[in-house]
This record gives C-alpha cells, structure tokens and sequence, in this order.
C-alpha cells in the first residue's frame, strides 16, 4: 500500500510540473504581452517599454520559466498585472468560499441522490421508478445559470429573508448549493439505480432474499455496499471540479469564490492569476483523486489485494 | 481480533458528515460590519471586484471612484463639472510660458493617521509613479517633469524638475511647455502618499492605504465588500456628511437591480437595459434618475493600413452607411449622435462640426468609386458585451444592403486590447475613449497622432498635416489659439474618416428617494463628500 502511494504521489508531481509548464508556454503562445495588461489600456509605447525591463520581459523564456517554477514550488504564483497583489494570497482568500460552497453542494447532491436513487431501485420498474427517473433527467437537463437566475427571481426577491446573492453566512449558502446539488443529484441517483438494479441480479443478493431477510435491510446491508463504490469515483471528481471553482454559480450568486476569480482573469488577461487558478486547480484534483484511489482501495478488499498483489 | 466492515450506510453517512463538516467548518461569509447603529451609511455595489486602490496603480472608473474618497491631490474637479478647483493646494500659479507651476499647500491637511501632509508628500507620490519599479500607469503624464528621465534611471536619488522649497510649497519645472499640467495634477496618480506607510507596505500598499480624503479605509474583503469610513482628520470639516461607504462587489447588473428594487442599496450606476424602458415610463422611478452627457466617444476604428480601409472613400462610406439614430433607439436613447472625435463637454469642442449624415445613397456612390460597387466582406472585433454586440448587428444590418457583410467578432476585453494594438491584425473595431483631463490633446493626440500606433492609435492613421498640427497646438497655452488649431486638426480627421463617429454616452444612474446631493461628474467618478442620506428603512 506504501508503495502505491508513493508512486500516486511522484505521479501527481509529475502532472503539476507538466501543467505548470503548459500553463506558461500557453501564457507566452497567446499573443498577450503582460505589459499591456499591467498598463492599461491607455499606455504609452515609453511606459510599455519600461515595464517589460521591469518585469524581466526581455529575459529567455527558460530563464523566466526558471523562475516561475522556483517561485511556485515555494508558494509563491507571482502577482497580479491588473489587482499587482499576490495571487497565492488571492486564491488563499477565494478559496474558503469555493470550499464552502462546494461542501454544502456535495453534501446536498449526495444525500438527494442516494436518496432517488435507492427508492427507484427499490421500486424497479414500477410508476415510482418511472416518476424518478423523468426528475432525475430534468434535474440534470437544467442549465445552472438558468436555474440559479430563477431561484434569485422566485425565491430571493420574493421572500426577503433570502439574501440576494453575495456571501453572508448559511442563509445565502442555500440557494446556490441548490443550483450546484440538483444536478449532480439527478445524476447520482441515476448512476446509483443502475449499480443497485445490477446488485439485485447478483448471486449473494438473492442469497440474503432466500434467507428471508427484509427488503430494506438487503438493500442497505448488502446491495448498497458494492453499489456506492461508483459513486465514490464520481463524487471525488465532481468534488475536485467544484473545488476548483464553479464560474456561473458564482457569477449568478456574487459567490467570492475562484471561480469568479479565474473568469475575472481570463476576461482581463491577467496571466499570473489565470496561471496560478489553473496550477491550484490542477493540485486540487491530483490531490482529491488520490484520497478518492485510497478511499476505494480501503472500501473494496479485489483493489486493495490487486495493487498489493 | 476480527475487523469490522464499513457497511453501505456508513460509508453514506461518513461522506455526508464530511461534506457537511467540510461546507460548515471553513466559516460562514465576513464578519459582521459592526458600525454604529445610526451611522449614515451609503450602499453600492458594482460588477467589478476594485482592482486597487493604489493610486500608482489605479486606471479604472472602480477603483478611482475609491481612490478620490481615500486620497487627496493638489487640484481637483468640482463635483458636476471639470473646472479646476482647489484641494490641497489653496492657489497655485503657472509660468507664461507654462514651464513652471508652483501650488501653495494649506496647512491643516492630515493623513487618516493623523500626521500633517507635506509638499514632500506630492513629491513622493508622483516620484513613485515615475520609478519603473512601481509598474505606474501614469508614468506618461509626468515625464515631462525635468530630471524625471534622470530619475527613472536611477541616475538621480529625486526628481530634479520638483522643488519643496518647505512644507506648503511645491514648483514643477517642466522640460517643455504644458498649459494643461495642472490638470495632470488633478488626476489621482498625483495623489499625496506618506512615504513610510507605503514603503513599510510596498506591493500590498493597496491593502493598506493611508491618505488624507475625506474617507479611510475600514475593510477590504477581495471580492465580496470594501468598507470605508469617515477620516476623522480631515481638512474640510464639517464634510463628509456620511459615515461610511459599504461596496459589494461582484454583484451582476441584474443582481444590483433586484438589490435595489429591494432597497437593499443606495444607488445603480449601471441599470440593466431591459429594465430601462420600464424605468423610464415609471414616474416614480424616472424622477430618481440622473442623466449626464460624458465626455466620452464611442466609434468604430478601421485600420487605415488594410484593405479596403486604405481607401478614403472606402472609410467615408461606411460613415455614410451607419444610421447612428437606430444605435441611439437601441441604447434606450442613452447618447447622443457623434459628429466627429470630441465630445460635447469638452473644452474644444465644436459644435458646428457636421461630420457623416445617415445617406445610404451617397455611401453607394463612394463605393462605386472605390470600385468596390459589390462590396466586400470584413470584420468587426468587439468586446464581448451584450449591448455592443447589439450596436455591432445593427451596424451590419445597415451595411447588408450595400452588399458589405460584416463579421462580428466579440472577444474578452483583454485579448481585445491586444488584438487591436498590433499591426495589420484587425480590420474594424468598437471601442471608445473616456477623456482623462479636459483637452483636445487628450483626444486628437491622445488617440490620432503617429506615436501611438502600437497603443492608442489603433486605426493606425497618419496625416502628416494633422500631425504638424498636433505638434503646434501642444505648447499653446493661449486657449483660443489652441482650441482653433485642435479644431482645424480634427476637422481634417474628420474628412479622413478613420474611425465611423457613432455616438457621445449619456449616463443614466438611479438613486434611492433618501439619497441626497448624489452628483454625476462627466469625466470623473461621483464624488461622496458632500452626499447625505435622510432617514430611510433598512
């Protein structure tokens, strides 16, 4: 088990050091000169000119990769061209509202989504089933930032204690993790209906049945054990993606989260902060995907004896 | 001992306690904003997050409207107008030959942490906008100081041309001659900086402004609020008459109208066009409304080094084929029809200019000269913005019938800039140019001249007469002789069309009925100092 990990660890390095270095060739291939976006709109040739001295514009591409990835391996992503602050320290403050959002949006999704997607198994094939299954698709089919900008209107607006947008405690957390969980719960369930009906026809299931025991109990005590494994891949992806940032949620509900941040950057071409977004962004999913292997190895022993093995 | 298996409910269970302990345990929203209960308290908010607040670094509407509350300069506008009037400097005087200013500082002036401002104070803070290392945005606008050359090269410890011969005097000596110096004073680069708090804070100054405006900085939450309050040092007592200024940031265009439907802030600057007609027929909601004509132009450029825009009459047809009414019409009658390159407030300005009618007829003809009778195919880059967008499908819409098919392009602001300031890239573009300081240089040399190809030039036109032209009426600092040859240079532009004049903005914002003495400035962001809130719910 060591060694696995060890090997995921130095795997994960090696995609952060490749995603830093196509992340800067991207930044020097674009045809954004960082002296512009730094200046403004309104800068002189002169000013321009003095600022790429400055900035060490003039130096080798290698050497000003050299430098970057020194810095970054020391936690520092350069600064700002438009905001001239840290980005480390711009990402260090966005991050806690993505965190919580996402949290709350994971938490909701999950429970909704095992929630639908149990009861439909249980109810396979009848008009239960049938029912969940057409919630579940239109819950998937909804576009966020529709749905979000409807849940502004109709609940926020019209009922006063619904904080408009922005971030102030529990009461604004709710209709935004509703926008981001009604999706991922429709699919989940599906998702889940499918590794339960398949757990049904299994050999052990209809073993648990011939021993008489109730239907809930070997839906939950023996079917739901290898069905959920699915969903643990999937809730650890999902997870990293909200992690790193959900750009229409938190367009929609003035979320200070970075997502908001990274579009706020690639509108402006603000190179350092768009660089630094994508490297978190890319840490954010080695890192969850190694919990979620890890996680997967311990729920399920076939994993755990075939890496050992 | 026999290990126990992690049954299905607890593995869903310990997945949401994580979850749920993971949304809830990494806290919930800002602290709250604990002023007093009564406090006169303005609320705004903005698409933008404030980019800085450092006046070197700070070259946008946002973060000046914060940066002229915060930080005092030597001269100033009036609040509705562009006149000059004092700030810090209670008189100031220039040359004849306009080389040399000298401003007289009052002395009761103190930075929100209670030390007096100086003359060094003015020195220093444009010393920091000239030194490459503060990456300056205003750089340009005070090189023509003498010695700052010297200076930016580190060749000289401080600016030669600055005198602070003592605490409330400071002279400019300029390399050449400028009228219009003073007002590159007024602009918030040249802002009074205590040294030893921006040096203690360097890059992160902007977290950590002091200065001596009528407000200090409370809290500065990135992307979600900024919270100034009255500085209790300043000068001009009993001003200002609010308490605080509470910026919520990131709040869509959409967003700030629910927010002010629900009286949840204070006042719009951006109402969302959908809502304007409504707005409009509402009378009660039309009579807390303000309008101003900036000084601002909105055209659309054609580069005059590609094809077909090489062609004079190529570009006067198309100024003769955009019906700028129907832009009006689409705007809400939010502008007015452009007629050349400046706008109406500005000093300079000539109102008799007659500029392109809409004449479909006459653009044909030009066209048939050109031998382009046909037409031609080409392409539009835009900001992506809804409402430019729409501008831009009208003005392909007017061109479709005389064969012309225009390729819209929206693009991010960004790689917009980008796209345009290098040569022989693209062939039109939208865009506008919001007056710096009140002159017709900061127009017609600003955006015609040779020199800023590369930057402001985008069209890439040349005019060797109106080039000298330029050159003649920089130094002038007689108005009359000045504004006649800016006008005579414009004139030739006009003729030369490279750029189709489409309209002047008008801005509209709206305020709630509590708020009070609330002005627009046309070239400046609202000032805050002299408004006031009557009693109002919360």
């Amino acid at each position: 088990m060591l060694a696995y990990l060890v090997r995921r660890i130095i795997f994960g390095a090696a995609v952060l050091v490749g995603t830093s270095v196509i992340t800067f060739t991207i930044a020097f291939v674009v045809p954004a000169d960082p002296a512009v976006a730094m200046a403004g709109a309104k800068a002189d040739p002169q000013t321009l000119a003095s600022i790429r001295i400055e900035m060490g514009l003039d130096q080798p591409l290698y050497v000003q990769y050299a430098r970057y990835f020194d810095r970054a391996i020391h936690g520092d992503l350069g600064r700002s061209y438009i905001r001239r602050e840290s980005v480390t320290r711009l990402i260090a403050d966005r991050f806690p509202a993505t965190a919580v959002l996402a949290g709350a949006a994971m938490a909701l999704s999950l429970m909704l989504g095992i929630a639908m997607g149990a009861l439909a198994a249980a109810y396979r094939g009848r008009a239960a089933d049938n029912i969940l299954l057409v919630i579940s698709l239109a819950l998937v089919s909804i576009p966020v930032f529709w749905l979000g900008t409807m849940l502004l209107i109709a609940v926020a607006a019209a009922i006063r204690s619904f904080p408009l947008g922005g971030y102030s405690g529990a009461t604004s957390l709710i209709l935004p993790t509703l926008t981001l969980a009604l999706g991922s719960a429709g699919y989940y369930s599906r998702v889940l209906h499918t590794s339960l009906c398949d757990a049904f026809d299994q050999d052990y299931v209809r073993t648990a049945r011939g021993k008489g025991l109730s239907r809930v109990r070997v839906m939950l005590k023996h079917a739901m054990a290898n069905a959920l494994l699915p969903l643990v891949t999937l809730a650890g992806l999902d997870l990293a993606g909200l992690l790193s940032g959900v750009v229409l949620t938190e367009t929609v509900f003035n979320w200070p989260g970075i997502g908001r941040l990274a579009a706020e950057a690639i509108f402006n071409l603000d190179i350092p902060v768009i660089m630094g977004t994508v490297l978190f962004s890319a840490l954010l999913i080695v890192v969850v995907n190694l919990l979620v292997d890890l996680l997967y190895a311990w729920l399920d022993p076939r994993i755990r004896l075939a890496e050992t093995g | 001992m026999m290990r126990r298996r992690l049954g299905p409910a607890r593995i869903a269970l310990l997945l949401h306690v994580l979850a749920i302990a993971f949304a809830f345990g990494c806290g919930g929203g800002p602290p709250p904003l604990n002023l007093p209960p009564h406090a006169m308290v303005i609320r705004l908010a903005d698409a933008d997050d404030v980019p800085t607040l450092d006046p070197a670094a700070g070259y946008d509407t946002v973060s000046w409207t914060f940066e002229q509350a915060i930080f005092d300069t030597l001269v100033r506008y009036g609040d509705g107008n562009i006149e000059l009037e004092p700030d810090i400097a209670t008189a100031w005087e220039s040359s004849p030959d306009a080389t040399t200013f000298t401003f007289h500082l009052r002395a009761d002036a103190r930075f929100s942490d209670g030390r007096t401002v100086t003359s060094e104070d003015f020195r220093y803070g444009i010393e920091r906008v000239l030194n490459p290392a503060t990456r300056s945005r205003g750089m340009e606008y005070y090189r023509g100081i003498a010695g700052a050359a010297d200076f930016a090269a580190h060749r000289n410890p401080h600016v030669s041309g600055i005198d602070t011969p003592d605490n409330s005097t400071i002279v400019f000596h300029l390399g050449a001659p400028d009228p219009i110096f003073a007002h590159k004073l007024a602009m918030p680069f040249a802002s009074a900086i205590p040294r030893d708090v921006a040096e203690k804070w360097g890059d992160d100054f902007s977290r950590h402004v002091v200065g001596s405006g009528a407000f200090m900085l409370r809290e500065w939450i990135g992307g979600q609020r900024l919270v100034l309050v009255r500085n209790p040092y300043y000068f001009a007592k009993p001003l200002p008459h609010l308490d605080a200024i509470v910026e919520s940031v990131g709040v869509n265009q959409e967003l700030q109208w629910l927010r002010f439907d629900a009286g949840q802030i204070d006042a719009v600057v951006d109402i969302p066009p959908a809502e304007f007609p409504y707005v409009m027929k509402t009378p009660a909601l039309r009579k807390l409304t303000l309008a101003k004509t900036t000084v601002t132009t909105r055209y659309l450029g054609m580069n005059c080094q590609m094809w077909p825009f090489t062609d004079v009459r190529v570009r006067r047809a198309l100024s003769c084929a955009i019906d700028r009414h129907k832009l009006i019409a689409i705007l809400n009658g939010r502008g007015v029809v452009a007629r050349g390159v400046m706008p109406p407030n500005l000093p300079g300005y000539d109102p008799d200019l007659e500029g392109y009618d809409y004449d479909p007829a006459k653009a044909r003809a030009l066209l048939e000269q050109a031998h382009l009778a046909r037409g031609f195919e080409f392409e539009i880059w835009m900001r992506a913005d809804q409402t430019i967008l729409m501008l831009a499908q009208s003005i392909q819409q007017d061109l479709a019938p005389l064969g012309i098919r225009a390729r819209l392009k929206p693009v991010a602001w960004g790689p917009f800039l980008e796209a345009i300031r290098q040569p022989r890239t693209v062939q039109s573009f939208m865009q506008g140019w919001e007056a710096d300081f009140p002159d017709p240089e900061n127009f017609l040399g600003a955006l015609i001249s040779r020199a800023q190809w590369g930057s402001n030039n985008d069209s890439f036109y040349s005019n060797p007469e109106v080039e000298q032209l330029l050159a003649q009426a920089e130094p002038v600092a007689d108005l009359k002789k000045r504004y006649a040859l800016y006008d005579q240079a414009e004139k030739i532009v006009v003729a030369d069309a490279p750029w189709v004049f489409l309209y002047y903005p008008v801005t509209y914002i709206i305020r709630q009925p509590w708020v009070h003495d609330y002005v627009i400035n046309p070239m400046r962001p609202t000032r805050f100092e002299h408004v006031w809130l009557s009693p109002h719910p919360d």
